[in-house]
């Protein structure tokens, strides 16, 4: 009770405030991203106008368009939650690339070996997805939990371990012999997620996110799960098991994140090859940062994928090199968290140390 | 040449850049600060290598370019998670995507002069005469400089204070130490030892530069220091070890295996140290930012 108590205080009293000081930091740096663009754009010598036009024409300008920063949106915004209900209870989920791999690896598998109709297949699938996920966040739980191991480290060895793994695989037993590049072999047409442009993928995620709120803003879970990354010790004194609460939180969201690799798998890519990932994991965190919760995840991520569908685009069009693209996308989430972390705007939203 | 020496030639190669980019890792972090954005240091001292030893004709002021770029990176770090501070991990996570994006787009722009090979880089033939020319000439700096790190940590008093800002931000301040200012310094030391090992790699080793060159080094490096439990001359161990590892993969087929199967070794390793002694020997302060009194 007066750890409830505590805790929503703490939320009513940054309250509203603390919300559109954010919003304006957040049109502020976003801004400043922008003119930065519009600055190196006239370096390369090319007018401002016809850069960003590309960059809105690629992003949004199109159905087809549209539909690619929608699908490209879904890892990211999967990513982000995978980052975002761990740190929830302070605890930095840095492995989401990894998982998200392992998750595709998994997922293709069963879509390429399992003898069963789409309708059972696709959705074991996903659930192959989802476990490979969660099971490569288990070592990093493991040695928190009994080593106190920083999770920083053993989530980012964790990736790298990972993607090596993965290309070992696709390199070698995995390889599809018919092709000339390393792959595994492609996903039957069947038994791709349907839909279309906009796959089953974009709507799983999307109820994916509203859950995680969900679950984040309106369960004991959530709470428990606030309590935790607020003052453990406190939490542990009022009677919430810590540790069960840490490892839930883990598994669940690199499960989301092992999903979010099953999705691009039988969605969007079809094979898992070499150099078939783009850093999800690493773009997702800067969209949990951006979003701030589970609901705002949605947004930063479709942000993040405007510039990076636009990008593309913007080098085509206008010569401006698409490599851009990653200044873009963490610009305004370093200038974001810098500007939070100054003193003025730590008064304004009452918040602590850590973003 | 034999078969062994030509093997330890290229190890020696591999573990070069990773030793710079080790040692300014365990001078951030025995100051307190988690170095995450080492990546982004590296791959913008990689890519001013090039472009300096191209621009100049000359590979030692590519090497030059390369510690100064790494150097203005780590005082971006230090006024972004010692100064504001905002959090050290995804500031760094954040820096690196960021750095990624900047040097990609700066060498597109200068694409006409740094896609060329840079000039070798070799020390004079008065100072490393007959056969010893074959050993990379930046792998005598990295054991001098990991020699000049041990001595500079547990002989010097500058080296205590840099240890004690890591280990208890209190007492430090107690004892009247800036702590601010020993993080900050501490950065732009591990930012430019994180340049030098992206010049090393670049204009010390592949004499070119290409998108994402680094490919994870800085965080084998990070590795490396991990798995030395922050300790200079074990660091240098580590990374001879894990060069090792990447040289055998190199060699992967001749040996047998799949190279990304050698290539995983590094991480694998540093998990099972990392199990065995948990977070007993880490800078108490690392990854904690320092709000001042």
């Amino acid at each position: 009770m007066t750890l409830a108590a505590v805790l929503r205080g703490e939320r009513g009293r940054a309250g509203a405030r603390a919300v559109w000081v954010n919003a304006a930091i957040l049109a502020l740096c976003l801004a400043v991203s922008l003119g930065v663009l519009a600055g190196l754009s006239l370096a390369v010598g090319q007018s401002v106008a016809p850069v960003f036009a590309a960059l809105g024409q690629g992003a949004v300008g199109s159905p087809q368009a549209l539909a690619s920063t929608v699908r490209e949106a879904v890892p990211i915004a999967l990513g982000g939650l995978a980052f975002l209900v761990p740190l929830r209870a302070g605890f930095f989920n840095i492995g989401g690339q990894g998982q998200l791999e392992i998750g595709a690896l998994a997922g293709l598998l069963v879509a390429l070996h399992l003898p069963a109709p789409p309708g059972v297949a696709i959705p074991l699938a996903m659930l192959a997805a989802a476990l490979a996920g969660a099971a490569a966040a288990v070592p990093a739980l493991a040695l928190k939990v009994s080593r106190g191991a920083s999770e920083v480290t053993t989530t980012i060895m964790l990736n790298f371990a990972i993607v090596e793994f993965v290309l070992a695989m696709v390199t070698g037993p995995l390889k599809d012999p018919a092709v000339f590049f390393s792959s595994t072999r492609a996903v039957p047409e069947a038994m791709r997620l349907p839909g279309g442009d906009i796959h089953l993928g974009v709507w799983l995620a999307l109820v994916i996110a509203i859950a995680m709120f969900w679950v984040l803003r309106r369960t004991v879970f959530g709470f428990e799960l606030e309590a935790v990354g607020g003052n453990a010790p406190a939490a542990a004194a009022s009677g919430i098991r810590v540790t069960r609460v840490l490892v839930i939180a883990v598994l669940l969201a690199a499960a989301i994140a092992g999903v979010a690799g099953g999705i691009q798998a039988l969605g969007v890519v079809h094979r898992v090859a070499e150099g078939w990932s783009k850093p999800w994991g690493f773009v997702g965190i800067l969209a949990g940062l951006l979003g701030g919760n589970a609901l705002g995840v949605v947004p930063a991520a479709l942000l993040l994928a405007m510039l990076e569908t636009g990008g593309r685009h913007m080098q085509a069009m206008t010569g401006v090199p698409a490599a851009l693209v990653y200044l873009l996308q963490s610009l305004p989430v370093i200038l974001y968290l810098a500007l939070r972390a100054t003193p003025f705007a730590r008064r304004l939203t009452a918040e602590g140390a850590r973003a | 040449m034999s078969g062994e020496i030509e093997f330890l030639l290229a190890a020696l190669r591999t573990a070069t850049p990773l030793a710079f980019v080790a040692l300014g890792v365990l001078l951030a972090e025995r100051a307190g600060v988690l170095l995450m954005g080492v990546e982004g240091v590296m791959l913008v001292g990689a890519f001013a290598g090039v472009l300096g030893a191209v621009i100049t004709g000359d590979p030692w002021l590519g090497v030059g370019w390369g510690v100064a770029a790494g150097l203005v990176g780590g005082l971006v770090l230090a006024v972004l998670t010692v100064w504001l501070p905002a959090d050290q991990v995804v500031m760094g996570l954040a820096f690196n995507i960021g750095c990624a994006g900047i040097t990609s787009f700066a060498f597109r722009l200068t694409a006409s002069s740094t896609q060329k090979l840079t000039p070798v880089l070799a020390l004079p033939e008065w100072l490393a005469p007959g056969t010893l020319v074959v050993v990379p000439p930046l792998a005598w700096l990295a054991v001098a400089f990991g020699a000049g790190t041990w001595f500079f940590l547990q002989r010097t008093g500058p080296g205590l204070i840099l240890r004690s800002s890591g280990h208890s931000t209190y007492a430090a301040r107690a004892a009247g130490i800036d702590v601010r200012a020993v993080r900050a310094a501490a950065l732009a030391a591990a930012g430019a030892l994180g340049g030098l090992g992206g010049a090393a790699l670049t204009v010390g080793w592949v004499r070119s530069f290409n998108d994402e060159i680094t490919l994870g080094r800085g965080f084998i490096a990070l590795a490396a220091v991990y798995f030395a439990r922050w300790r200079p001359g074990w660091t240098l161990l580590a990374c001879l070890l894990f060069g090792a590892g990447e040289a055998a993969a190199f060699r992967a087929q001749g040996l047998g295996g799949n190279p990304h199967l050698y290539l995983m070794v590094p991480y694998i390793l540093t998990l099972l140290v990392v199990a065995m002694t948990g977070r007993a020997r880490a800078p108490q302060e690392a990854g904690r930012p320092y709000l001042g009194a």
